[in-house]
């Protein structure tokens, strides 16, 4: 695994990172405080529209998108650096469907006319979009999709099946459709107004997800066939960065609170953080989430720098973070008793979104079957 | 200065002073005068007070011509501990010799009945004239026969709390009264021993500190000693690469014909990102110039290493199967995992236990209370015992 020896990568925050930091750090802390969360946990659209201005106006839904196309060309460092902050507020946006997946899947695709026609939008905070590719019962992309595309004329398709677990669909004006052509899979952009979303019941209500019905629906084909499944697993790894460090983010967040709790509540005549049982409760969860945080940083360093064995690494570190955040939200609740086994109390929100962390990309055990099939390969390059 | 700088003059004398076939001696004592010694201390003990940073970089280079000498404020404890905290006339006695390597060390802290308790220790040290006359038995010591001095905490005073009554002794070994007995490891070897120190003598000169002052003397060469492990445990994980290595856990498994099992797959990837985050969390720990991340950082390894090691070993077990029954040199494979296995508890006991470990992270850390001290004014001789 790479140690980024031979490249000089370094995973020290910069002072311009620590900057962007502070940024989207002050302004979450000012405008999405735990009020806010669940204020948007009741709504439909899951985001706040000024707030969604705000991020624009900072730069941050531009982050990833490439300066031609109105954004800020930032790496995976920078992406990373944001991501954990909004992971340590359970910030309730579309970001990482709009700003993160959606750019990376058109960068990939090499569709000029429509990264022209979206990112800027997207970068200006006009625009909220987000990329439909799984189906039921596996949140990795299909490997044969069932949704089908049958071509209409020129780039115009008409698209019908059904794909769920789509992030941020209930608020969502503009889908990418991964479907089945009879040449191969491709992905279709299709208008709101043109399908039917059902909001799905989710047990973490800051992450909207939907299920998208598709019946003969128009779609423009983005790309070109054939090329939809290697692009989108380039954007998925490369999302999967900032999801890593959104767990990471979470997962010290809730480090923080157990510390904190176990410093100011008393019982027995002393603070609960003296018994060792719980002290060391507090230090496991140190662990997890500092290690969460030094993986992030390390993926997204890696990336940055081209470092040859980056897919090991990630694949690793997204089974890692999520079962690190996971464990630190589930310990979290524990070390706050009897407090944090009421709804009132954010201890179990920080569950709930670290649960389904834990599948949005890939379960843990997709993860390290991944690790374990390319260290296979790699060992191989190695010897022959 | 660069480190660049430092790195291009320190290889160019080695390339013209190394030589592997000079005699110890006389090679230690090159070194010694060149300052390579103790790079960051001043020339008078084998220095030439460059930065630490820049030390690590002149050792780096012994180590990459396997070159012996330099490093020694780092790996000297017995210097490293005078240095700091010894008298000039302590310091120019004994000093150079250390570091020049014609004198060597060993540590007498923990007691049978003093281990993660070590201000509980028994060892006691009476003032006799110039001398101190020492009797009880210390455990965990390397290298006890081979010593000259002994790195001593005994008892000097048995009227006040347990703390506040302790010395620190560089201790002569090579002396009537000091025997060592190997003792015998749950893995079968015997690398440590046990001292029984019986009558046996150490000038007051040799007394670091005050009298009753060895506790913070103490936590002083505690201090330079975790620093150590840490730089043992990072060459020892810097030298490790991705390699098609038969002893990875997937070489083993494919061996073993178990790289088919999905159940021994997911064991694989699960302990092999235990290694990696630990990794990760040291090269962040190297990078950052926040001391409070890096403290942090560096403060997990000795848990995170424990979880490595201990799960390494279980994952093992499961792919060699029913050879972890047995042993002897027609069961290698069996033999290895069994010696792991057991070696793991060097890791989660050695230097302070796992759990002693996350007090400290605890509280230093999380900055968590301390457990109450009922008898923190308490004379020691005042101590329940429970015996």
């Amino acid at each position: 695994m790479c140690d980024g020896r031979l490249t000089g990568m370094s995973t020290a925050l910069t002072p311009e990172h620590i900057a962007l930091r502070d940024a989207v750090g002050d302004l979450l802390a000012k405008r999405a405080g735990e009020s806010e969360v669940r204020r948007l946990m009741t709504e439909d659209s899951g985001y706040d529209a000024d707030l969604w201005s705000e991020l624009a106006a900072m730069g941050v839904l531009g982050l990833t998108i490439p300066e031609e196309f109105g954004g800020a060309g930032a790496g995976s460092a920078e992406l990373a650096v944001v991501s954990e902050q909004m992971g340590a507020a359970l910030l309730c946006a579309p970001y990482l469907s709009t700003a993160v997946l959606t750019p990376y899947l058109l960068a990939t695709l090499d569709d000029s006319a429509e990264c022209t026609r979206i990112l800027p939008r997207i970068a200006a905070g006009e625009l909220v979009a987000t990329v439909a590719f799984a189906e039921a019962g596996d949140t990795r992309p299909p490997q044969h999709p069932a949704t089908e595309a049958t071509r209409v004329a020129d780039r115009s398709w008409a698209l019908s099946g059904e794909k769920t677990y789509v992030l941020d669909a209930p608020a969502a004006e503009l889908f990418y459709i991964l479907a089945q052509t009879p040449t191969g899979a491709a992905f279709f952009a299709v208008d709101r107004s043109a399908v039917s979303v059902a909001p799905l019941a989710t047990v973490d209500q800051t992450r909207k997800q939907g299920r998208v019905v598709l019946d003969g629906t128009p779609g423009r084909l983005v790309g070109s066939v054939g090329t939809a499944r290697p692009a989108l697993e380039t954007a998925l790894d490369r999302a999967g960065i900032a999801l890593i460090a959104e767990q990471a983010g979470g997962a010290m967040k809730t480090m923080q609170m157990a510390a904190d709790y176990a410093r100011t509540r008393f019982q027995f005549g002393r603070a609960i953080g003296s018994f060792q049982a719980v002290k060391h409760m507090c230090v496991d969860i140190l662990l997890e989430a500092q290690s969460a945080v030094s993986a992030a940083r390390h993926v997204a360093a890696a990336f940055d720098a081209g470092e040859p064995d980056r897919h090991i690494d990630l694949a690793l570190a997204q089974a890692y973070c999520s079962e690190a955040y996971v464990t630190a939200a589930a310990t979290n609740i524990q070390v706050h008793g009897g407090i944090g086994f009421t709804w009132e109390h954010p201890a179990h929100l920080y569950l709930r979104r670290a649960r389904t962390d834990a599948q949005i990309f890939g379960d843990p055990a997709w993860h390290r079957e991944r690790y374990v099939r390319l260290r296979e390969n790699f060992l191989v390059e190695e010897m022959s | 200065m660069s480190d660049d700088d430092i790195r291009a003059e320190v290889r160019a004398w080695l390339a013209e002073n190394y030589d592997p076939a000079l005699d110890r001696g006389e090679w230690s004592r090159r070194v010694f005068d060149a300052g390579w010694s103790a790079p960051s201390w001043e020339p008078q003990w084998g220095g030439r007070g460059l930065t630490e940073r820049h030390s690590r970089v002149v050792a780096e280079e012994f180590i990459a011509v396997g070159a012996r000498g330099s490093g020694m404020d780092r790996s000297d404890l017995l210097a490293c501990t005078l240095h700091d905290l010894g008298t000039e006339e302590q310091k120019q006695r004994l000093i150079p010799p250390s570091v020049r390597g014609e004198t060597r060390w060993c540590l007498l802290y923990s007691e049978p009945g003093a281990g993660s308790d070590l201000a509980g220790l028994r060892t006691r040290a009476d003032r006799d004239g110039d001398d101190w006359v020492v009797s009880g038995q210390k455990v965990w010591t390397s290298f006890a026969k081979t010593a000259d001095y002994g790195l001593l905490v005994a008892r000097t005073d048995w009227n006040v709390p347990k703390h506040k009554g302790i010395g620190f002794f560089i201790f002569p070994m090579r002396q009537p009264g000091v025997e060592v007995r190997p003792i015998h490891q749950i893995t079968g070897e015997s690398e440590f021993n046990e001292v029984f120190i019986t009558d046996a003598r150490v000038p007051h000169a040799n007394l670091v500190g005050e009298p009753g002052g060895g506790w913070a003397v103490l936590q002083l060469a505690l201090a330079y000693e975790r620093r150590l492990m840490g730089d043992l445990a990072r060459t020892s994980r810097a030298s490790r690469d991705l390699k098609p290595d038969a002893d990875s856990l997937i070489g083993m498994a494919r061996s073993a014909g178990k790289l088919a099992d999905s159940f021994v797959r997911q064991e694989i990837a699960r302990v092999e990102s235990y290694a990696a985050v630990n990794r990760w969390n040291t090269q962040r720990a190297k990078a950052t110039t926040d001391r409070v991340e890096s403290a942090t950082l560096m403060a997990l390894g000795k848990i995170a290493m424990s979880r490595i090691l201990h799960e390494t070993a279980r994952v093992q077990t499961e792919i060699v199967g029913p050879e972890s029954m047995l042993t002897g040199p027609d069961n290698p494979l069996g033999d290895a995992v069994t010696f792991r296995t057991l070696n793991a508890y060097f890791t989660s006991i050695g230097g302070g236990t796992d759990q002693i470990q996350r007090n400290i992270v605890g509280e230093r850390i999380l900055g968590l209370p301390k457990e109450p001290e009922p008898f923190k004014d308490t004379a020691f001789r005042d101590l329940p015992t429970g015996s």
